[in-house]
Order: C-alpha cells, then structure tokens, then sequence
C-alpha cells in the first residue's frame, strides 16, 4: 500500500538505493578489483539495508503518526501489516536488484543455475534482516522515531561493510569462519559457492545454509513472541 | 439490549519510572445509535479509555464489551466493526485523500467497486473532492485532518470512535463535521467522540460523560449536565461589584481579566443585576449556563 504512492512521487528513491549500493562498486572498479564480488555485495546489501530499515523506521514512522493505532484497531493481521512493511520497500528495491543481478549474470559472475539458489539466499538474508530490524523496533518502541533511524542505518551499514560483504572472506584468513555468523556476509558467501569463486566443503556448505535458515526462523519467532499488536 | 459500549471498573496503570494511574475504575454504557462524547481536560483518560475500548491498549484490571463483544478475548470481531480516529494522527505526504480512503476500505476488506464509491462519498462529504489527487503534504492541517475522517467515514463501520476529530479545524470545517456525524447517527451509526470543546460536546451529544482525573464524575444529557450545577444563569458583568452590592470573593463569582461571571440559580435574581449593572452604565449580559459552566464547576473550578 505505501510503496505504491512513494514509488509514483519519489521515483528518485529507486537511483538513491541504486546509487548507495554501487558505491563500493565504483572503489572496486577504480582499484581494479573483481568486480564479480562487488555485484554480489551489492545485491546482499541492498536487500538487507531496506530489509533492516524498513522494519525499524517505517514501524516508527508509523506509531509516530497514529496511522499504526489506526491499523490496530482495523481488521487487519499483524502478520499482514508486517509482511507490508517488509514488502513494500522491496518493491522499490527490485529494479536495483534485478540491475545488478542482470549485470552479474552478463559478466558471468552469477549464471542461470545458480540464480535460484542466489534467489533462495537473497530471501532467507532478506527475512532475517527483518526479523531483526521488527525486533529492535519491538524492544525499543518508546524510542524517538529519529533514534530509531539512526540505529537502523548504522547498523545497516556496518552489516554491509565490516564482514565480508564487498570483499572475499578468503582476505580474513584463518578468522574467515566469521563471514558464518553474519548473516549478510554467511549470504554472500553461499552465493559465490554457487558461482563457482568460493570452494567449501560440501559440510561447511550445509552447515552454512543451516546458520542462515536457523537464523531466519530464530529472528522471526523471537519477534512473534515479543512482538505485541496491542499495547499492555 | 446489547449495548454498543458497556465497560466495569476499567482500571488503567502505566508502569514506567513512575507509576500513573490513568483510570481508576471507569464503568460507561453507551446505547446503539447514539452520538456519545466523552468530555474532560487534557490528561483525564479520555484517550486511554477510547484506546481500551477500540482494542489498542490492554486494560490493568476490569472488562469492557463492544457491541456485546468482549475486548480482551474477541478482539478481531470487534476491530470488524469499529473504525478508530486517533488524536493528532498525522498522514503520509505521499498519499492523496483519495488514496487514503481507497486503500483503508480496501485493508477494511471492501471490494474495489465498494471501496470507489464509498471514498467517493466521503470525499464528497468532507468538501475534499476537488483535492483528492492532491498529496498531504500540500493540503492544510485541516484538510489533512479530513483526509483521515474521511478514511473512516468511508469505512461504514457500526461503531465510530473519534478521539478530539476536530481539533485544528477551522469552524467552517468543524461544522460541516458535526452535521456529518448527526448524518451518520441518524442512519443508526453509534458513535463516541472525545473532545475537550464544550460547544462541540453541548452541539452534537445524546449523552456526555465528564470524565476528570481517570474517573467519570457525571454522565447524562447535555442539560442534564448543565442542571447538576444547580445554577441556571450566569450574568457576565464588565467592572467593578463593589457598586452592586456583590462580594467579589463570593463562591458563585468568577473573575476573568476585568469581566465578572456570577451565576445564579433565580432567573429574577440574575435579570434584577443586570438592570442594576446597565443603570450604573456597566457592560452586562445574561445567559443560561453553558456546558462549559457546569464542568468548571463540576471538576472545581480551577481543575482541582
């Protein structure tokens, strides 16, 4: 419901997501690095940012102008109003991902076999980052909806660029297990599996898929049960 | 009969760094198609009890029905058939009216057809027609205000519940928003309002409750209300009492600036110092209580 008007008077929102995600890609391309690792991390990013983001700000945004009280008390599901949440701003991040996924699968850094399993690991990175962020907006919900901005965004970011995200994991060498316990880097790496540019054994593999669908179900049940529809 | 809203001892503690008791105990019977306001001074519950009763907000202790239904166990049958109007709720400056009432009737769970001429009605209704392509962020406070009302016009639930709706409302707009809701009442809506505007509560109420420090302190039609003061007239004198023969410092008398109120329960008694006052070439008016008088007196004048 609300992406749709958003997307019809700030189309410049689309470029903005764009243009935050490319900004490493435009350092890599610089440096002469890969660029293939760039693409990936850009795409994990992206749907993790507005994943984490949204969930935090727009649940704020909307307690700060009564329009979440007014949903309350509408026959609408609370699971519904989250999933709208989440949703919407994944509309208008679709045309920057399937960009650079288009550019990945070009340049060959991604191909067609492996874009269901980069799709199934963009939605389980995407699920757990807005487990995370309808946590954190559960936990601090008499937070100031600036706060709350400023605490998604940073956060948003440091996920982005602290673990290996923009870089291989290969770089952290023997600490290289720590791209495991976040899950946007655990994301990038089970993409480049399926790529072909990161070789794991086939246990680590699993063992990874586990850490990033566990995750997702932990993040999400632990916000059923914390979450509260209706103020106590 | 079921009642539209029946509450028993509600009882509401905010836990924090301080402990407030925002209702002590509240019990109200609203009947079906009734026009029912809540009235009180900011901060005596009235939000919090119209949040307990729309299902937003848990009660600490005591129950509450809506149409019969019980708020803490059958809460999705009620939020079916009520609509809510949060106080100071603020819009998205994306959205237009008509996407405001498009897209809640639609969440309402109406069809697309349903949804078209029920926002189309409402619009109408609220002198925002010819602004329904426009965003809120370039309508007025006012306008923005009737693009959420409308949304909850448009809504055709059984039960309206509209927390201070014409707050930042010019009179014009005020009005218009009155006669829509007597509208409403008249086509069997029922509908409760918060408001802390006495003629607002005096125009458009069956009923009112005084609601003052989390407790209802009366309930009743407006002039019944107005009778529990037990004065009948109130005579607005400009000047000095002295010269009448009136104590300033009496219990009956209220100084506003350089303008005397003093209320009387006599209508002979009241007329007899008016002349007096007009003779002695002073301003002087005489006017039955208003609402406003009552629950001055009712809440003690100086609201304690």
């Amino acid at each position: 419901m609300k992406s749709v008007p958003d997307l019809k008077r700030q189309p410049l929102i689309l470029l903005l997501l764009g243009l935050v995600s490319s900004l490493p890609l435009f350092f890599i391309l610089v440096y002469g690095a890969d660029i293939s690792h760039g693409l990936i991390g850009a795409m994990i990013s992206t749907i993790s940012f507005i994943g984490l983001t949204a969930a935090i700000q727009d649940v704020a945004y909307d307690r700060f102008l009564k329009m979440r009280e007014m949903m309350v008390a509408m026959p609408v599901h609370p699971l519904s109003y989250a999933l709208g949440v989440a949703l919407a701003p994944l509309i208008l991040a679709t045309p920057g991902l399937i960009f650079f996924g288009a550019i990945s699968l070009w340049i060959g850094a991604l191909t067609l076999p492996s874009l269901f399993w980069a799709s199934a690991v963009l939605v389980l990175c995407w699920a757990t980052m807005s487990s995370i962020g309808f946590l954190i907006s559960t936990y601090l919900q008499k937070a100031p909806p600036y706060v709350l901005g400023n605490i998604a965004n940073v956060l948003g970011l440091l996920l982005s660029f602290i673990p290996p995200v923009y870089y291989p994991e290969e770089m952290l060498g023997t600490f290289s297990w720590i791209s495991t316990v976040f899950p946007t880097s655990n994301a990038v790496s089970l993409i480049r599996v399926y790529t072909g540019s990161l070789n794991l054994p086939f246990e680590t593999i699993v063992m990874r898929w586990a850490v990033l669908i566990i995750a997702a179900v932990f993040f999400a049940a632990l916000t059923a049960v914390k979450a509260r529809w209706r103020e106590s | 009969m079921i009642k539209a809203v029946e509450t028993n001892e509600i009882i509401k503690v905010y836990r924090g760094k301080q402990e407030i008791q925002a209702l002590k105990g509240v019990n109200l019977s609203i009947d079906n198609g009734a026009l029912f306001t809540l009235l009180g001074q900011n901060g005596a519950g009235k939000t919090t009890f119209l949040r307990i009763i729309s299902t937003q907000l848990l009660p600490t202790k005591g129950e509450a029905f809506v149409l019969g239904l019980n708020i803490d166990t059958q809460e999705e049958e009620i939020r079916q058939r009520i609509t809510v109007v949060p106080q100071d709720v603020a819009t998205y400056g994306n959205f237009t009216p008509w996407e405001y009432c498009y897209y809640f009737t639609l969440l309402r769970g109406l069809s697309k057809h349903e949804a078209e001429e029920a926002s189309k009605k409402a619009l109408k209704s609220l002198g925002l027609w010819d602004q329904r392509n426009r965003t809120c962020a370039t309508l007025s406070g006012g306008e923005r205000k009737r693009a959420v009302i409308s949304s909850a016009l448009a809504s055709d639930a059984e039960v309206l519940m509209l927390d201070e709706p014409t707050s930042g409302l010019d009179a014009l707009a005020r009005r218009k928003v009155w006669s829509i809701l007597r509208g409403l009442v008249k086509r069997g809506k029922t509908i409760l309002l918060t408001t802390h505007i006495m003629e607002e509560a005096e125009m458009v109420s069956d009923k009112v409750a005084v609601m003052h420090k989390g407790m209802i302190i009366a309930e009743g039609t407006p002039e019944q209300i107005k009778h529990l003061s037990k004065d009948r007239f109130r005579v607005a004198i400009e000047g000095s009492l002295n010269d009448l023969g009136v104590n300033e410092d009496d219990s009956n008398t209220v100084k506003l600036g350089n303008k005397f109120l003093i209320y009387h329960k006599d209508e002979d008694e009241a007329l007899e110092l008016v002349a007096k006052a007009l003779k002695r070439g002073m301003r002087a008016e005489i006017a039955p209580v208003t609402l406003e008088d009552a629950f001055v007196k009712l809440v003690g004048g100086d609201g304690n």
